[in-house]
């Protein structure tokens, strides 16, 4: 028992000395400089951020990495409302739809997604559960029984 | 598994009025105490509006309207921390057909109060919201924390009530989990995280993970992650991709992806993901091993041209290779042209096709008008249709630089929609206000 009153008391006075020394600055709350399009972050960025140039041909199948280990670098930019254009958990909207105009970004859906889903569905179905497995599926559920 | 799973939508209605009342009611009064404290105020939003009109499978006509609301006040100080509000939540209203009791829907998609610290990167969110750490990406009615810590530490932290709408499933009672890393700005990361989900009586999820980004030289970028099972005692994923950029205009990448079935697909809520063990499609023993190589060429400013190549390994199905190409070319405002064609070989008629897609957007003063066409032409006929499109006519109009007006004409014909016209009219305005020296983020 005393080891356990022990350990809650240590472990937090532990936490706070470590964030004490820590002593980082905060990632900037709001990206200096307006971005519009699709950029490319090596045009200023020589640092960690340069690896987040959205033009690269990777960036799409990068981008969840990037928002786990990076969250702030992306909300210096983007709202809460552009992570809910796509991953939203009872969307009934596709993004393809929304953002129709948006024409160069890689948004998943397009065109007839209803026959097309069988396919992506067969070839990688991880790829759908991602967002479908367990949030997001109403749709599923109407033929899906 | 499905079985165990209860039935929850009616409690997480009941729950929704009162999540609301709590980040109002918190977040009122953290800002009612700022206008003392704050020295930069940001007020943002947007109301995006969308009349579709489409018809069912069943030839019903179907006009639906939806109406999505964005909302987010930040009041920061002159230290850089801020204290903020998001808000987001959309409405469903069908005007024709009104066959079923279900012709309205809404939801908050997002509602939670958040205290951003000056220092160690230091974030403290309550509400609704979206939690990326590691193994988790998830929507949690809860409570979110991650600080910077010594030695190049970062540890982030998550409770709460996992966010399932399913009608008939809910995804657990209790959601908890977290994620450590250590690495250094610029050079490398590494980390391990954990989510539990648990339900009265049963183990709901239990899973782990390891992910790391390395970034040895400019040129080089390895981003990856690999998640366990500790349930199923198997690994779900592993996925991994390494990018190179020998010069500034081009960049090679490959990436690498093995998911197990058995693991992966443990307790969905859904039975289009369910296991063939559990009254699904999926077969429990497949694998599947996705390995590609894509290389893009930058020649001049603006212009991509690249390749790809994915082969898809099964266990069971066999194999099926996608290989193609694509070239764009983007201005910021003003032009979008591109194309791309691919050819996937599979093993079944559905998985034996050629894709296509056109697409050009122009901008001219405040007017826009594009074309985007979509074309899979299948080896074999799938229910008679050789050729599957789409052709999309877009325009749109900027009345003010706050107020948009669009709509846009798609034609398609597929297996499912023979010669189906579908019509889409939308009206954005969006709006902020800011007081002080600095500005925010549009809820655009």
């Amino acid at each position: 028992m005393k080891s356990k009153v022990l350990i809650m008391l240590m472990v937090p006075l532990m936490a706070l000395l470590l964030v004490a020394c820590a002593n980082t600055k905060s990632g900037a709350r709001i990206h200096p400089e307006a971005v519009t399009g699709t950029p490319n972050c090596n045009e200023c960025h020589t640092d960690a951020y340069a690896a987040m140039n959205h033009q690269a041909v990777d960036f799409f199948k990068k981008h969840s990495v990037f928002a786990s280990n990076a969250r702030m670098a992306c909300a210096s930019c983007h709202a809460e409302s552009f992570c809910s254009d796509c991953h939203a958990h009872k969307e009934e909207l596709k993004p393809s739809v929304k953002y129709t105009q948006q024409v160069e970004r890689t948004l998943p859906h397009r065109g007839d997604y209803m026959s097309q889903h069988r396919i992506d569905g067969k070839i990688n179905p991880a790829s759908c559960a991602k967002c479908h497995a367990r949030t997001n599926n109403e749709r599923c559920l109407t033929c899906h029984k | 598994m499905i079985s165990h799973q209860k039935k929850g939508s009616g409690r997480e209605q009941r729950n929704l009025p009162k999540i609301a009342w709590v980040v109002l009611a918190a977040a009122s009064s953290v800002m009612l105490a700022q206008p003392v404290m704050a020295a930069d105020y940001t007020i943002t939003g947007s109301s995006n509006t969308y009349l579709r009109m489409t018809r069912s499978i069943n030839k019903d006509d179907i006009y639906p309207l939806y109406e999505y609301l964005r909302f987010s006040v930040s009041a920061a100080e002159k230290d850089g921390s801020a204290t903020s509000l998001h808000l987001g939540a959309w409405g469903r209203l069908d005007l024709v057909d009104k066959s079923t009791d279900h012709h309205t829907d809404g939801d908050i998609q997002y509602g939670y109060l958040s205290y951003q610290g000056a220092k160690n990167n230091l974030v403290v969110n309550a509400g609704r919201q979206f939690i990326t750490e590691g193994v988790a990406t998830e929507r949690v009615d809860g409570l979110y924390a991650r600080s910077d810590f010594a030695a190049g530490i970062t540890a982030a932290a998550f409770v709460g009530t996992p966010v399932v709408t399913t009608p008939n499933y809910k995804g657990g009672d209790f959601i908890y989990g977290g994620r450590v890393a250590q690495g250094k700005p610029g050079l490398y990361s590494i980390g391990v995280s954990a989510l539990r989900n648990e339900s009265d009586n049963a183990r709901d999820r239990e899973e782990e993970g390891i992910d790391l980004w390395v970034h040895p030289v400019k040129q080089v970028d390895l981003t990856g992650r690999s998640s366990y099972n500790s349930i199923t005692d198997g690994w779900m994923e592993h996925a991994y991709t390494l990018s190179v950029a020998p010069i500034d205009a081009v960049t090679v990448s490959a990436d690498f992806s093995r998911i197990n079935y058995q693991d992966y697909f443990y307790n969905v809520t859904t039975t289009a993901f369910a296991l063939s063990n559990n009254g699904g499609l999926l077969d429990p023993r497949e694998q599947v091993t996705a390995a590609g190589v894509s290389a893009a060429w930058t020649p001049v400013k603006n212009l991509t041209v690249a390749a790809e190549y994915k082969n898809y390994g099964y266990e069971i199905l066999g194999s099926a290779d996608y290989v193609g190409g694509k070239l764009a070319y983007t201005t910021a405002d003003a032009l979008s042209l591109g194309a791309s064609g691919h050819r996937m070989d599979g093993s079944s008629d559905r998985t034996r096709y050629y894709d296509y897609r056109l697409y050009a957007l122009k901008k001219t003063g405040h007017t826009e008008f594009g074309v985007d066409f979509y074309n899979v032409i299948f080896d074999r006929p799938i229910d008679g249709v050789k050729s599957s499109y789409a052709l999309t006519g877009i325009a749109g109009y900027e009345f003010t630089e706050k107020l948009n007006v669009g709509g846009e004409i798609e034609y398609s014909q597929s297996p499912d929609f023979n010669r189906e016209w579908r019509a889409l009219v939308k009206v954005a305005y969006a709006f902020d206000m800011k007081c002080g020296e600095k500005g925010g983020k549009s809820e655009k």
